[in-house]
């Protein structure tokens, strides 16, 4: 038998030689690194007392830490707020996104029907329009419509605007998903819904997870649509709250580095939450075992 | 005849009972100013709190405050109006009054005030809003001009002319801790906006518009590009990179001798904390030595503004307020707390202004300005100038070139502007 | 300050509750109808899948076909701040936009050809670094070892950050005296970097950001490609004395393309659009030196006032992407696994 060091890095391989491990190791650890440490800077700005807001220094507690610009962001600002409304229209929006993809995706997955093809590259083009183009007509619809100000008509604008990506992600997973489990359940004598509700989708937590966790992220960091849609202080969603806190020329750097640190809390925590099915669940076109 | 008295008498009753009734349940008004303040000077929270105050004598007006950045604000409200929503009232920076002008979505105040209503005003606060023989703001505050800051800790007499800013700056600027670099500068300010080029551009002996046409490509935009490149190259008296918050946070940090900043700034520069750092001390930006002229800071204000469709209840509740906001009491307030010179005649003759050291200094300063052109050509002329103002401060292109490329991008953007 | 009371607690949760409830609503009233017509009245073969199709359809329609004609509307005007309502519509305007958009510059200097060029060379610059970093990690995440969870939560940091507040700090970070980049690099003996005054460093900046915040998509993407991989193949290529290289060449990456095609087609479209990291890293500046096309065509029209030229610029975007789309989708195979499944 070869060692370790012959045998694929490609494969599961138990018998990585301690040298290539640690090898491994510190790549992992370096990348890690490189990826969390501006956020690190940012908590660090958000300690640091606001006289001192520039500095050589690269310690990341910075000497006299104080968490006052968290106090006076959730005691003095609306920053409460911001959050509630992020996370109403987040959540919304993710509930009506996958309502209306779910069952598309599976009309993808499972029906060689007429236009299906134009009907999925149709779903890719709409990723391709570039940012801005829609925002000045999309405003005069929901003007119209009376629903500028409201959490309806962002939810409704930010779960259409992630359809197409979360019918994607479901119907790749779907494509995963052996037929034969439906067929038995048609056997027993399910209509194709029922076969669909009771079998498919319990299956496809991953997909719906993933999907979800697109769509939330989609509308939780929005700020275009947001900052012409809401002109109400008591609708803003963070992103256009937090320019509050940045005057023409003053910017309070302090709680502005607090506010984007518990901004990412949420963010962060639904990743984590979420981790188990983030790679399982991103089958884009995936192949089947 | 006893009957008909009696029942005038009845009759007069409830017509004296309803008519006041009528007259005092006034009707409700909710009104929506859109405002650039925003928290981090406190401005936005002492908005808030006037209309609270105002909504508590006048009932039946209420308020919505809401505020955008400057430019997002403009954005906004153009969209807005497209669209056939928006608020009752604009607070915001001159500026705002050539593109909104151009594209018919404000009032003149003459639609909104009597004849006579700016006789109140200071003239630097009408000129700036002035536009095709019609003023298009009511102003708020006037200034918003640049001027030079310095920190008595570190310096004691404020240089007089350029060769003297040079010269106090080299010795200013210091290596603390040995490491090579300087972490003490003798002179900051956003080195890469035109708004902070546009003084010395006046010292030189220029000025970016003449009338509508743009006079970029002069001799005075050569020497004041060259002297700003050679403060950074030749000189190193001011730091290789600064923007606004860096110029800004080195000079609270007391890691700056002198700062070149606008008036909105004063408030933030004598609150407790910066105190610790910076003693205050303000001057006239210097003379330049080669012309001996006082360099030119813009001048401008925050006005409030008409929109266009604003009719019935809603301006007649909004001109209420405006009236409100102009007064003394409130216009001195904003002086006291916020450092801005006020815009009507007789608030600037308080002895809150006259007496006051940072406030006579930034007032002198004004005198030497010119109010920033409000034509829509304008925009233009600060779009074409930054790019190449970039440049030079990169080292990329020389003045005279930087000049040439500015004259021609101002004349071609407006060219495709009126197109 | 406005204090978050029970009453918007509840004024949210309500407004939430309708509108799950009219979308609900709405979307069986369009499946009924879709059944009656399609099957009931046409017996169409295809009515199930029509029928689930139908809401998504529907509601992807109205966001997009309405915009997207109101668009091509203001292409054929000239709609600009001299005549912002009262512009007329007319093809000679639409003929004059859509030559203004390749014989005049853009902004102040830049031109269309040079935006484009640089857009191309960020796209790939980035969408390659994307697949090449994603797929590094994703290789040595790909095995039983510790800590794998933590990495993976680790590595996914840049993602799930929002991206306004990951641009802004890394604005900061660049910063020429204060920012860590340059601080590392004089502590590793460099000379500093004017990172964000000279319009080259300025591009190496925004696309250094842009790597950062995409490498985390394609890790985790080609990880769930990688895992559906059979350990078999790897088993029988080693009995046939197949080096690591041959594996990852004859199985890896084949069994790995029907992932990584979508996934680089997502890539370079999200790249190509991308707005945020540009805006708030530098505004396009210095010296116009990073605009991309899509950041230049958002300034055309909100900070130029150029209403009909920038809808028809913003179609010349879109055609371009789409073609180059098209064209990759050919010469890649396509969709293979999404038609044939």
């Amino acid at each position: 038998m070869r060692t370790g060091s012959r045998r694929s890095v490609f494969r599961r391989a138990r018998g990585d030689s301690p040298a290539k491990r640690a090898v491994i190791h510190a790549v992992l650890i370096l990348a890690c690194v490189m990826s969390v440490y501006p956020f690190l800077r940012v908590v660090s700005v958000s300690l640091r007392p606001s006289n001192q807001l520039l500095s050589t220094d690269l310690a990341l507690i910075p000497p006299g830490a104080s968490l006052e610009n968290y106090r006076a962001l959730i005691f003095e600002r609306d920053f409460t707020i911001w959050l509630w409304n992020s996370l109403v229209v987040s959540a919304a929006s993710v509930l009506v996104g996958l309502m209306l993809a779910a069952t598309a995706a599976y009309a993808f997955s499972r029906w060689k029907f007429p236009g299906r093809r134009q009907g999925l590259l149709f779903l890719l083009t709409t990723q391709m329009i570039p940012a801005g183009m829609l925002l000045l007509p999309i405003y005069i619809m929901v003007v119209r419509l009376k629903l500028f100000n409201t959490y309806t008509g962002m939810a409704i604008a930010y779960s259409v605007g992630s359809v197409p990506f979360s019918i994607w992600i479901l119907k790749g997973y779907y494509d995963t998903i052996p037929r034969e489990l439906e067929e038995a359940a048609l056997v027993d004598g399910a209509s194709p819904l029922v076969a669909f509700y009771r079998v498919v989708i319990p299956l496809s937590t991953p997909a719906l997870a993933i999907a979800g966790l697109f769509s939330f992220m989609t509308a939780w960091n929005d700020y275009m649509m947001a900052r012409v849609m809401l002109q109400k202080p008591n609708m803003f969603t963070w992103p256009v709250g937090f320019q509050k806190l940045m005057d023409q020329f003053q910017t309070a750097w302090g709680q502005f580095a607090a506010a984007s640190v518990l901004v990412a809390i949420p963010a962060l925590a639904l990743f984590l939450y979420s981790s188990k099915w983030l790679v399982s669940g991103m089958t884009l076109g995936g192949v089947k075992e | 005849m006893r009957r008909t008295f009696v029942s005038g008498l009845v009759l007069l009753t409830l017509v004296a009972l309803i008519v006041p009734a009528g007259a005092m349940a006034q009707k409700k008004v909710s009104l929506t100013i859109w405002t650039k303040e925003g928290e981090a000077e406190g401005v936005l929270q002492e908005i808030i709190a006037l209309t609270q105050e105002y909504s508590k004598s006048h009932p039946g007006v209420t308020f919505e405050v809401v505020n955008y950045g400057v430019e997002d604000l403009r954005q906004n409200f153009q969209s807005a109006a497209f669209a056939g929503t928006g608020p009752d009232l604009l607070w915001t920076v001159s500026d705002h009054a050539g593109p909104f002008t151009a594209m018919k979505l404000i009032k003149s105040v003459d639609q909104v005030f009597p004849a006579g209503y700016m006789d109140k005003f200071v003239k630097p606060g009408i000129e700036a809003v002035e536009l095709g023989g019609k003023i298009w703001g009511v102003p708020l505050s006037v200034g918003n001009h640049l001027m030079l800051l310095y920190n008595k800790k570190l310096i004691k007499t404020p240089p007089k002319d350029t060769d003297e800013l040079i010269k106090i700056g080299k010795e200013l600027t210091k290596d603390l801790n040995n490491d090579g670099k300087p972490d003490q500068y003798g002179l900051v300010y956003n080195l890469n906006e035109p708004f902070w080029l546009a003084p010395w551009l006046g010292g030189f002996g220029g000025w970016p518009l003449d009338g509508t046409k743009p006079t970029l490509d002069s001799q005075a935009m050569v020497d004041a590009l060259q002297f700003l490149h050679d403060l950074k190259f030749v000189h190193k008296i001011v730091p290789m990179e600064a923007d606004y918050n860096a110029a800004d946070s080195l000079f609270k940090e007391g890691k700056a001798a002198m700062i070149i900043n606008g008036d909105w700034s004063l408030g933030a520069y004598q609150s407790d904390e910066v105190k610790k750092n910076v003693d205050l001390g303000i001057a006239r930006i210097p003379k330049v030595t080669k012309t001996g002229k006082w360099p030119s800071p813009m001048t401008s204000g925050i006005y409030l503004m008409f929109p266009e469709y604003l009719e019935g209840d809603k301006l007649n509740a909004v001109k209420g307020f405006v009236d409100f906001l102009v007064s003394d009491e409130i216009q001195l307030r904003f002086l006291e707390k916020f450092k801005r010179l006020p815009a009507t005649a007789s608030a600037l003759k308080n002895p809150l202004v006259t007496e006051d050291p940072i406030l006579k200094g930034s007032s002198d300063q004004m005198v030497v300005g010119r109010p920033m052109p409000t034509v829509p050509e304008m925009r233009a002329c600060w779009d074409a100038m930054r790019p190449n103002q970039e440049a030079v401060m990169a080292g990329k292109m020389s003045p005279k070139d930087a000049a040439k490329a500015m004259q021609e991008a101002a004349e071609k953007a407006i060219r495709e502007m009126t197109k | 300050m406005i204090p978050l009371t029970w009453d918007i607690v509840a004024r949210g949760l309500g407004e939430i509750g309708r509108l799950l409830g009219i979308v609900a609503v709405i979307v069986v009233v369009l499946e009924a109808l879709a059944y009656l017509i399609l099957h009931r009245l046409l017996k169409y073969k295809y009515s199930l899948p029509f029928m689930l199709l139908l809401p998504a359809l529907v509601g992807v329609m109205a966001l997009i076909i309405y915009p997207f004609g109101f668009n091509i509307y203001l292409a054929f005007s000239n709609m600009n701040m001299f005549r912002f309502k009262d512009f007329s519509v007319g093809l000679s305007y639409g003929i004059t936009n859509f030559l203004d958009v390749f014989r005049l510059p853009v902004l102040q200097k830049v031109t269309f050809f040079q935006l484009l060029g640089r857009t191309i060379l960020w796209t790939v610059v980035n969408v390659v670094c994307h697949v090449l970093g994603g797929l590094g990690l994703a290789i040595l995440l790909n095995r039983p070892m510790r800590g794998k969870g933590v990495y993976r939560t680790l590595l996914v940091v840049p993602w799930a950050l929002p991206q306004v507040i990951s641009a802004l700090a890394w604005r900061g970070e660049f910063h020429f005296q204060y920012g860590f980049v340059n601080l590392m690099l004089e502590r590793l003996g460099l000379r500093p970097v004017p990172w964000l005054s000279d319009p080259r460093w300025a591009f190496v900046a925004v696309v250094l950001v842009n790597v950062w915040l995409g490498i985390p998509f394609m890790m985790v993407v080609l990880l769930g490609g990688l895992q559906s991989i059979s350990q078999e193949y790897y088993d029988a290529a080693q009995i046939d004395g197949a080096s690591g290289w041959q594996q990852f060449r004859s199985i890896t990456m084949p069994l790995l393309k029907p992932v990584l095609t979508p996934a680089v087609i997502l890539g370079v479209v999200w790249t190509f659009n991308n707005f945020n990291v540009i805006y708030l890293v530098t505004r396009g500046g210095p010296m116009e030196g990073t605009d991309l096309l899509v950041t230049s065509m958002f300034k055309a029209v909100f900070e130029f006032y150029r209403y009909g030229f920038g809808a028809a610029y913003a179609m010349v975007i879109f055609v371009f992407l789409f073609i180059f789309s098209a064209v990759y989708l050919r010469l890649s195979g396509g969709f293979k696994g999404a038609w044939e499944s």
